[in-house]
């Protein structure tokens, strides 16, 4: 296991259309879990966010029917081409920020008609881009079920499908299940396959097993042994390629990262042009929400809370004894940047 | 040995297709029919049946009434007035409506508009003057509740589809009334066995008299209308007996020598013999037999005859019979309506009483046991339909009474009367109440009996109960529930709620509430049903003969010979070996189905015993008795057995452990002694058994799916969770009483780990996800009823019209409401959101209903109903669904007793995952289970994740496994062969750091119920808010938004503690604290006043006794004018300025006033002055 500087080592085993197995090997567990838990949680899709009902004769309630096409997949191949439309300029949606579907369905026959993902309309205003399309990855190219509608019934709804992601609702996840393992041989002890008899007999063997070295039982035990090569399975729900997932992903990892060197850098740049660079080191996140110029002096203490004027001196004084509050700036319990919490 | 498991499916295509298709022909779940069975055919045994059903049974019973039309009786003329038969129509719009084609009503119409299914009550009342012709005349009773899916309810014959077409349940079961829109099911009650003398000992008997012991024999003695009458024999310490009976709620008693002496011609000599037989040296007996014969001289009563007349002479009041009835008609009367009443003859009823005169002499002297009135051995079933006729039979009897009371009346006002005029007879049935469905709809709605006999029953509310649709196993227990009666919750002793192993079979050992009913709301056995007809045994007594019995027998009694008894009647006498003889031919005969003998018939040999159960062969073919199946071994054929038998029955629970020349049956299978309920448990013979009886009670909590046909109900309050689940792990019963129709909640994948702080104590983490994608999504339907005419007395004209007028009225109405002034259809309301408009002529101003709920709601539906009268829509109900997405609080459970609260709804990418990728739905604490040991669980847990990989549905009947052949190995090997752990653990790794955890955790799929407890429903809050103002304290109560009592334990604690603060805080600041002004210098707090301001001045407080008042101006001379004040009524004062305020809790004030009424002052010592 020694690390040659070179990186991270991904290893692609299988691709299928809606799966990729890969090994990720070179690098450290919070590495390996980081990506595994973008996968799940940042990468951004679209999904139906809002619903405006204008017929629903059908036996489901309306929020009911909301609900499921919220967790209909949607095509998001191109969804970094639109806003978040928290970020849009626009005051509701546009097509910056959504995509509008649309769903009109009604029964005239007898029997009972259902009404399927694919009767999801996209409005013509994105139609060179791939993203709002129900996915149908059925055999019969239906997608998922709607609803089901009897005969005079009707459905007709308008759709504005946003981007977002899973750890805001779990609609916008790209990922069914993210397989994820380590150490198929258990040689780092991380775990111990409990067993009642037998624990070949037991317990089934990894299939990542074939990749590593079986443990040799005459070897002794490193207790310095880190995790290297990491088993990764992502089963896509269709939205994304898998290998997209991966990569944007990986990006938003990045992106995150990037954040922090960004504002960091940031203060340090500030500091410099203050002439106090020397603060960074120890003192960091002093500097951020210390130093005399953001909170400290000026903002709060004297004026607005502190003072003899508003609350300080008169107000208290008189119920509860003079000292009990102070007179001072310290009306305010926010950090005071010279003593401390006081 | 290993058996081969069957397999069980899911049927999902089955399910659906049936669903969409309701079959044309019958249900496809028998054995839900089965289960409501004797509801339905108790109450059809009203009307149909021999002698036309109960209640014309009933009317042959209550019999003649006489009345005179003079107090003269030479010269009057005599009415004989009865009631010749009941006829019982079904339901259907009355007379009223002109223009209704299809005129029967149905139930869901009822349900929807509120209102009663019931039909009328037709009686053709006869009567004849002095004798003469009979004149008949059929009168309208009133309309009388019906019981769903019985006779003389339109759907009882109906196919599912046909059902649906009414607006049912496909499937539904009926055996419950629908009074004013709710559904009122008569529950039944656990009452003694009829016409079976039992042994009783008793301390309270010693309470009758100063002579009277404990012991006494007691019979409950049946009526064919199902009516009863209780006897009883005491016991005096001088060796006398007394018979005992009560009547019109009053106790009678009687020397039992002179019932025996009026019920026969007899002499002491054949009284003797009939109870000392051939025990004539048994000298306990033959004192006290002599004594008994010797003291009843006293009354000099010698034959028959005069016997009757002394008896019919006491009671003649009492009984109120026609004053033409000589002494000895009346005492026979008595006979006939209080001694023994389930025999016809007065001889059967003589011997009968010798048998329990000697019964009791032999329970004296310790030669027998006393019976145990707890054991099911000597109970039976009272069951709705009969209780329904017998109140039904009391209130015929009332009626015509009333109207011989009518009668009386007429001729002391001195009206004119004429019994053959037909006009004075219809002016005389006017004139009495004859509205007896009225009566029967009052007992259904209240579920009190109001009675002048008290029916023989020892309880008067009680009866009915509202039959829940909370979900589909609350609706269908309530129909297996047995009540011990509410006199028995009230006893201080815990006898009789133990569980007796006489009840095996009958009663459900698991399936019964903790708390107060416990052991006395049981619920009967799946395969236990009730008689609701009586067995035909006219062939019993050529069998027996065949047998050898011989009907009668000068010398036979006692317990050395076996007495053979068929439903309470002496048939013969035999031998004891011949009796076992008997008996054991018998029931070979029946089960053969040959000798004309019915399956059901009772066959209780009571072998002779030491000091045990006093011997004979009793046998019972009457109603309300319990029954159950079970396999007869020398014939390999059914047999139904009875409690009575089978505690002298040996019967095997397997047939592994059955051993010859000791077992007669075997068990159909074990799983036959639980109730519908407890069988629906998976795995329950793995749990420790309280949790099997904690499942029983949760599964009745559960939001599940109360039924389909939502849309045509109106219930109060109604819960349905959105996305049930069909269960991976099922009983085999789940199917065949096809459950699927109504699931209860969701297959979760469920770890076992202590992972994040947020599982301790029964709490249960929820993953986001899961949530977001709907895991226990559900909601509540309520519905509110408007009816603007409820404040409009009857006859008034309407002044209040839905929809908007013509005057003016705030234009954000409309956003809610339609231009009909009826809200639309899926709005959103709030609370103060105006749900219906309309104008009110009085005030010439359009008004509005609002929403009162905090919670906001949708609106589902707006039904309008019309009133039977074709006027003006007056009434609405409007059906709010309000959402109850998963919130932290909520309770959720297991089937295995192990309820949990959601504390957390957990970040998915933080839950802990395995290799492949998945996550649990739900986290539950591994604490749960140690002490718990709910096995069950673990089996389940391992059985679902077998049965989701390999896609199948996973058999969990109980007793299915052994000690050879574990469910561990039989799931083990289906999870190895999936790629799984065999004992289901898998290898996890941490959400937050990837991390592998030490152990591996046990992971599995399990059915999650969602339990109807919600915080939404609990939660209270307060800051400030309402007041008490009388006291200024806080109000109680959670819908007035009062706060939460810090009650004297809390006090203490915080004492305790030392937390004054808080105390402070608590008892007084948040509480009543009240600035109040005080008087320095007198100390009162309740004379400071505030004195009228003056022009440019502040007021101030003064203290009104320590000023002096201003009579008059003199005094005024030296006072400068500032010190002057007034107080609100223009008087004037000087001084009293000496005020302060404090701070008090208001109550001291409250205090002090009470103290100043009566005259007692308070005076307070304020420092600093």
């Amino acid at each position: 296991m020694q690390s040659d500087n070179s990186g991270p080592i991904v290893k692609i085993r299988d691709v299928q259309p809606d799966c990729v197995n890969f090994v990720l090997s070179e690098c450290d567990l919070a590495l390996a879990n980081s990506v595994r838990r973008s996968i799940m949680a940042e990468v951004p899709t679209l999904a139906i966010d809002i619903v405006e009902i204008e017929e629903n004769s059908t036996v489901l309630a309306d929020e009911f029917i909301s609900h499921r096409l919220g967790l209909i997949p949607l095509q998001s191949d191109d969804v970094d081409s639109l806003l978040y439309n928290r970020d849009c300029s626009c005051g509701d949606y546009c097509e910056l920020c959504s995509v509008v579907l649309t769903l009109h369905a009604k029964c005239t026959s007898e029997g009972i008609q259902t009404v399927y993902a694919r009767d999801l309309l996209v409005e013509p205003n994105h139609s060179n881009l791939k993203i709002g399309q129900p996915i149908l990855n059925d055999d019969a190219n239906k997608g998922s079920v709607i609803c089901k509608i009897k005969k005079h019934q009707e459905l007709k709804v308008k759709c504005i499908a946003k981007k977002g992601i899973s750890k805001e609702h779990a609609k916008w996840s790209p990922v069914a299940a993210v397989g994820f393992e380590y150490d198929p041989w258990n040689k780092l002890k991380h775990t111990d396959y409990w067993y009642e008899e037998d624990a070949d007999k037991e317990w089934p063997k990894s299939d990542y097993c074939a990749y590593e070295e079986p443990p040799n039982p005459d070897e002794k035990f490193d207790y310095t042994a880190k995790p290297n090569n990491f088993y990764f399975d992502v089963e896509t729900v269709g939205t994304i390629n898998p290998n997209e997932v991966i990569l944007r992903g990986i990006r938003e990892l990045r992106n995150k990262v990037a954040g922090v060197i960004y504002s960091l850098d940031e203060i340090v740049a500030r500091n410099a042009n203050e002439g106090n660079a020397e603060n960074i080191g120890g003192a960091g996140f002093g500097t951020v929400y210390g130093g005399a110029t953001q909170y400290g002096g000026t903002a709060y203490g004297g004026t607005a809370y502190g003072g003899g004027t508003q609350y300080g001196g008169t107000a208290y004084g008189t119920q509860y004894g003079g000292t009990a509050y102070g007179n001072n700036s310290a009306g305010n319990d926010d950090y005071n940047p010279t003593t401390g919490w006081d | 040995m290993v058996a081969p498991k069957e397999r069980l499916g899911f049927n999902t295509l089955k399910t659906t297709k049936r669903f969409q298709n309701p079959p044309k022909d019958e249900t496809a779940f028998p054995l839900l029919a089965e289960a409501i069975y004797p509801h339905i055919h108790s109450f059809n045994a009203l009307t149909e049946g021999p002698g036309g059903g109960l209640l014309n049974l009933a009317v042959k019973d209550i019999g003649k009434k006489t009345v005179y039309d003079s107090t003269e009786h030479r010269s009057a003329n005599k009415l004989k007035i009865w009631i010749d038969s009941v006829q019982l129509m079904k339901p259907a719009v009355g007379s009223f409506d002109k223009t209704s084609l299809d005129r029967k009503t149905y139930p869901a119409e009822c349900r929807e508009r509120m209102s009663s299914y019931r039909g009328k009550l037709m009686l053709k009342v006869c009567w004849s003057v002095n004798d003469g012709p009979e004149m008949s005349e059929v009168r309208d009773a009133g309309y009388l509740p019906i019981m769903l899916k019985s006779n003389r309810c339109h759907l009882q014959t109906m196919s599912p589809e046909e059902l649906v077409k009414c607006r049912e349940e496909s499937d539904e079961l009926g055996g419950y009334f629908v009074v004013n829109g709710l559904e009122k099911l008569v529950r039944m009650l656990i009452v003694q066995r009829r016409n079976h003398p039992m042994a009783i000992v008793r301390p309270s008997f010693e309470n009758r008299g100063h002579a009277y012991t404990k012991y006494g024999i007691q019979i409950r003695c049946v009526r064919p209308d199902q009516t009863s009458q209780t006897n009883v024999v005491h016991y005096l310490k001088d060796g006398n007996l007394t018979f005992r009976f009560s009547w019109r709620k009053n106790e009678y008693l009687v020397p039992v020598m002179m019932i025996m002496k009026a019920l026969a011609e007899t002499n002491d000599r054949e009284i003797f013999d009939g109870i000392v037989g051939s025990d004539s040296s048994d000298s306990f007996l033959t004192d006290r037999l002599e004594l008994l014969l010797r003291s009843y001289k006293s009354y000099g009563l010698h034959s028959q005859q005069e016997t009757l007349a002394y008896l019919g002479d006491k009671f003649r009041v009492v009984f109120g019979v026609a004053d033409d009835m000589s002494d000895v008609e009346v005492g026979k009367e008595v006979l006939r309506r209080i001694v023994l009443v389930h025999l016809d003859s007065n001889e059967d009823k003589f011997r009968m009483l010798l048998f329990m005169i000697r019964k009791l002499y032999t329970l004296v002297a310790n030669d027998c046991c006393a019976d145990n009135p707890d054991s099911s051995q000597h109970q039976e079933i009272l069951l709705g339909g009969f209780l329904y006729g017998m109140i039904l039979k009391e209130k015929m009897d009332e009626y015509l009474a009333s109207i011989t009371q009518q009668v009386n009346t007429d001729i002391d006002r001195g009206t004119g009367i004429n019994f053959s005029e037909r006009k004075y007879m219809t002016r005389l049935f006017s004139k009495v109440n004859e509205n007896i469905g009225q009566k029967l709809q009052y007992f259904l709605s209240t579920g009190n009996l109001v009675s002048q006999s008290g029916l023989d029953l020892q309880q008067v509310s009680g009866y009915t109960v509202v039959a829940d649709k909370i979900n589909f196993y609350r609706f269908l227990s309530q129909f297996r529930m047995v009540h011990r009666g509410s006199f028995f919750a009230q006893l201080k002793t815990t006898t009789v709620r133990k569980l007796l192993p006489e009840s095996w079979g009958f009663l459900c050992p698991v399936h019964t509430p903790d708390g107060s009913p416990c052991g006395l709301l049981n619920h009967l056995s799946h395969k236990c049903k009730v008689a609701t007809e009586d067995s035909d045994v006219s062939k019993v007594g050529e069998a027996l003969s065949l047998l050898g019995i011989v009907p009668k027998h000068g010398f036979a009694a006692g317990p050395n010979v076996c007495c053979v008894q068929l439903d309470g009647k002496v048939v013969g006498w035999c031998t004891h070996e011949q009796g076992r003889i008997v008996a054991d031919t018998l029931r070979y005969w029946k089960v053969e189905r040959t000798h004309g003998l019915p399956l059901d018939l009772e066959i209780g040999y009571v072998p002779p015993s030491t000091k045990g159960q006093y011997p004979g062969l009793y046998l019972f073919g009457g109603r309300a008795r319990m029954m159950r199946p079970v396999k007869y071994l020398p014939l390999a054929k059914e047999d139904i057995v009875g409690p009575f038998e089978q505690v002298y029955l040996n019967v095997a629970v397997r047939p592994s452990e059955i051993e010859s020349n000791i077992h007669s049956h075997v068990e159909f299978s074990p799983t036959n002694i639980l109730s519908i309920l407890a069988n629906l448990t998976p795995f329950s013979d793995f749990n420790q058994s309280p949790r099997n009886m904690y499942q029983c009670q949760m599964g009745k909590q559960t939001m599940g799916t109360p039924g389909v046909a939502l849309a045509h109900r109106s219930d109060n309050k109604l819960y349905r969770l959105q996305t049930g689940q069909t269960p991976i792990v099922k009983a085999k019963l789940y199917d065949q009483y096809g459950m699927d129709n109504f699931p209860n909640g969701t297959n979760a994948v469920v770890a076992v780990i202590s992972y994040t702080g947020y599982d301790m104590d029964d709490a249960m983490i929820i993953n986001k996800s899961a949530d977001e994608r709907g895991f226990g999504y559900g909601m509540v339907y309520k519905v509110e009823k408007i009816d603007l005419g409820m404040n409009r007395r009857r006859g008034d004209p309407i002044t209040q019209h839905f929809g908007f007028g013509s005057d003016e009225w705030p234009e954000e109405w409309k956003g809610k409401l339609d231009a009909d002034g009826l809200p639309m259809i899926g709005t959103k309301v709030e609370e103060g959101d105006p749900i219906v408009a309309y104008f009110d002529d009085t005030v010439g101003k359009t008004k509005i209903k609002t929403y009162h709920s905090s919670e906001p709601g949708y609106i589902e539906e707006v039904k309008l109903l019309g009133d039977n009268n074709d006027e003006e829509l007056q009434m609405l109900t409007i059906k709010y669904r309000i959402i109850r997405d998963t919130q932290i609080g909520d309770k959720y459970s297991s089937r295995h007793g192990q309820k949990g609260v959601c504390s957390r709804k957990w970040p998915t990418v933080d839950m802990p995952f395995s290799e492949t990728g998945i996550q649990p739905d739900v986290i539950i604490n591994p604490h749960a289970f140690p002490s718990r040991m709910t096995i069950g669980m673990f089996v389940e847990s391992l059985a679902g994740k077998a049965g989701a990989l390999h896609g199948i549905a996973q058999d969990s009947t109980p007793w299915q496994f052994s000690e050879d052949d574990t469910p561990a190995d039989f799931f083990g090997e289906q999870l190895l062969k999936a790629g799984y752990n065999y004992h289901g653990n898998e290898p996890m790794y941490s959400g937050a750091t990837g991390e592998e955890l030490r152990a591996d955790i046990y992971m599995g799929v399990v059915y999650y119920q969602r339990l109807r407890h919600m915080v939404n429903d609990k939660f209270q809050v307060r800051s400030t808010g309402p007041v008490n103002s009388l006291t200024m304290q806080p109000v109680k109560g959670r819908k007035r938004s009062g706060g939460i009592r810090v009650g004297e334990m809390e006090r203490d604690a915080l004492i305790g503690h030392g937390s004054a603060f808080l105390l402070q805080d608590r008892l007084l600041n948040c509480s009543d604290y009240t600035q109040t002004s005080i008087c320095r210098s007198c100390g009162s707090l309740l004379n400071p006043q505030t004195s009228v301001p003056r022009i440019g001045q502040k007021s101030s407080i003064r203290c009104r006794s320590c000023a002096t008042k201003i009579e008059s101006e003199t005094l005024l001379k030296d006072v400068d004018e500032s010190e002057i004040w007034e107080d609100g009524q223009s008087n004037r004062f000087i001084g009293g300025a000496d005020t302060t305020t404090i701070g008090i809790p208001f109550v001291l004030k409250y205090l002090d006033s009470e103290l100043a009424a009566m005259g007692i002052r308070m005076r307070y010592n304020v420092s600093p002055k």
